[in-house]
């Protein structure tokens, strides 16, 4: 009877792990399969002079050079606002404010409505406002602050979530030493709650840093060198929708642009991962 | 020891100081060219509109930048109504039309400065090689759904579409005297390579585009064939003959008529100093 019963535990789990594995292998084939057409596509495209200079004949030729810097300006702007401000919004909703308020739970919802909002319905934002009523045109500063829009919900959310994941005792303790609310902030709270900053930050630098349906009404399609964040710069993503879609004889140029923006993403990511091992994980102890 | 290491150092940031460098040397070098095209065209022009014109208004802008150091011209994608609306609007000064002018749309001044053919196009594989005016429309507002019907295989026809605004689109609803409404399509794509790279994928599929883009697909092996209209191939010699039904014309666009730097830039884009361009982009000039 107990043999009978383990065979069976045994079959079950033979399926389980079946399914989990299988599962497994399917996501990562996906991804490298990805990851190996892309690369097989642009690896012979990518030279020095394609990462600087900037595109001829609609962007068959030349390189990327101008689209590069446009993109690094936008991403910029959009996490030279939004870190800021969600950082800030954060501690006040998870720090300031009571679960139960209705200031709290008001922020929340909307936020998590907004996290919901296609990009699309962003960028007729941020035409119709950064663009026309305040009069920035389409320009770099224009496609950054809507990016900003589009990235706050995801990175306050998530860093609240870090905030709400250091334990009270950590306060508690804080309090009975006699450090203020500001020195605890700084010193404990903040680097512990690092890790939901960084979640919500790659997770948001991928949305934007992807984003072309926001970008086309705000940075706008200029691939000229851009000489201030008032002038019109077209970001990689839209680069490379452009060439696939729009220009005949472009899907060389559009690979080898994918595989620098997977790699721009793959960096982005293992800086932020790198700045949370060692810098501000130290704070931590040299309190 | 620390000479070494400075040695590496000033080695390693080698290409940094270059730039700077040419970065300075760079800066009195404009200034200079700023105050020798002084007395010449200055400012800044923003173009909205076709996606299809797109690529060529920017390429014909960086030639007159280069004519005019001093000129930027800005050129925004986003299609034909949206470069009505901006133009109509003075949001942009110069609006990209990619179709003829509507009735409706008289209040604008048009200049053509380029021509552009649309056929229907099908994977190559298809044993179909042409379809009369009646079939196509037959196709397309859901009459015939198996490509038995018009001497093909045994299989449901994949109808591609443009999606509405498309000036292809109009055309293609002008020419077959069409509604927009009367179209039953399985896909609705965008912009042209979208629907090559759609039919290319789908040995079913029919769908109609830009035959400057289906040509250079075609011979550069994408596995699709280019459609006669009315028994005249579809090719961009056709087009230019004038011969070919299905084409469009490419307008730039103005709210009032143009002075100074907008009507300079219009007449440099209708100017023979262009063909080129227009050629590369795989469009038909207007005259030869």
């Amino acid at each position: 009877m107990v043999k009978m019963m383990e065979r069976n535990l045994d079959g079950r789990e033979l399926l389980a792990s079946t399914l989990v594995w299988s599962a497994v292998a399917l996501v990562t084939a996906t991804f490298c399969w990805l990851l190996g057409d892309i690369i097989w596509h642009a690896l012979s495209h990518i030279t020095w002079t394609f990462l600087t200079t900037p595109p001829r004949n609609a962007g068959r030729e030349g390189g990327i050079g101008s689209i590069l810097i446009s993109t690094t300006l936008i991403l910029g702007v959009c996490l030279g606002v939004s870190v800021p401000i969600g950082l800030g919004t954060a501690v006040l909703l998870a720090e300031f404010t009571t679960d139960d308020s209705l200031f709290g739970r008001l922020t929340r919802r909307s936020l998590d409505v907004l996290s919901g909002v296609p990009s699309i319905v962003f960028g007729l934002f941020g035409n119709a406002f950064f663009c026309k009523t305040l009069g920035l045109g389409f320009s770099i500063l224009s496609g950054g602050l809507t990016l900003a829009c589009m990235v706050l919900p995801i990175l306050i959310r998530s860093t609240e979530e870090g905030f709400r994941a250091v334990p009270t005792g950590y306060r508690l303790s804080a309090a009975a030493l006699g450090l203020s609310r500001t020195t605890t902030l700084v010193h404990l709270l903040l680097p512990a709650a690092v890790p939901g900053l960084l979640v919500g930050l790659v997770l948001g630098m991928g949305r934007a840093i992807a984003e072309t349906a926001a970008l086309i009404f705000t940075s706008g399609y200029v691939d000229r060198m851009p000489e201030s964040l008032l002038d019109s710069g077209r970001a990689l993503s839209i680069h490379i929708f452009d060439l696939s879609m729009n220009v005949p004889g472009g899907d060389a140029n559009a690979y080898a642009s994918a595989l620098v923006l997977v790699v721009l993403l793959l960096a982005i990511n293992g800086t932020a991962s790198w700045l949370a091992e060692h810098w501000l994980r130290r704070r931590i102890v040299t309190i | 020891m620390s000479t070494c290491r400075a040695l590496f150092m000033l080695k390693k940031y080698a290409p940094l100081v270059a730039l700077s460098m040419a970065v300075l040397m760079y800066i009195p070098a404009s200034v200079e060219a700023q105050s020798a095209a002084a007395d010449q065209l200055t400012g800044k022009l923003v173009i909205t509109g076709a996606s299809t014109l797109a690529p060529l208004i920017a390429e014909i802008g960086k030639r007159f930048e280069s004519l005019y150091p001093t000129v930027r011209i800005d050129v925004q994608s986003g299609g034909s109504s949206r470069g009505v609306a901006d133009a109509r609007q003075g949001l942009s000064d110069i609006g990209m039309v990619s179709r003829a002018m509507k009735e409706d749309e008289r209040d604008l001044s048009a200049f053509p400065v380029a021509r552009d053919g649309v056929c229907p196009i099908l994977h190559r594989e298809n044993p179909v090689q042409a379809l009369t005016d009646e079939q196509i429309v037959a196709i397309y507002t859901g009459k015939i759904t198996n490509w038995k019907a018009v001497g093909g295989v045994d299989a449901p026809i994949t109808v591609v579409n443009k999606a509405d605004g498309r000036s292809t689109l109009e055309v293609f609803l002008q020419h077959f005297k069409l509604k927009s409404s009367d179209i039953k399509a399985q896909v609705v794509i965008g912009d042209n390579e979208q629907g090559v790279k759609t039919v290319a994928g789908n040995r079913n599929a029919i769908g109609y585009v830009s035959i400057g883009t289906a040509e250079y697909d075609a011979v550069r092996g994408v596995p699709i064939k280019l459609l006669p209209v009315g028994g005249v191939a579809a090719s961009t010699e056709n087009v230019q003959k004038g011969v070919f039904p299905l084409s469009r014309p490419l307008h730039i666009v103005t709210r009032t008529s143009p002075a100074g730097l907008a009507k300079a830039f219009i007449e440099f884009a209708q100017s023979k100093a262009v063909y080129d361009l227009i050629r590369q982009q795989y469009f038909v000039p207007l005259a030869d």
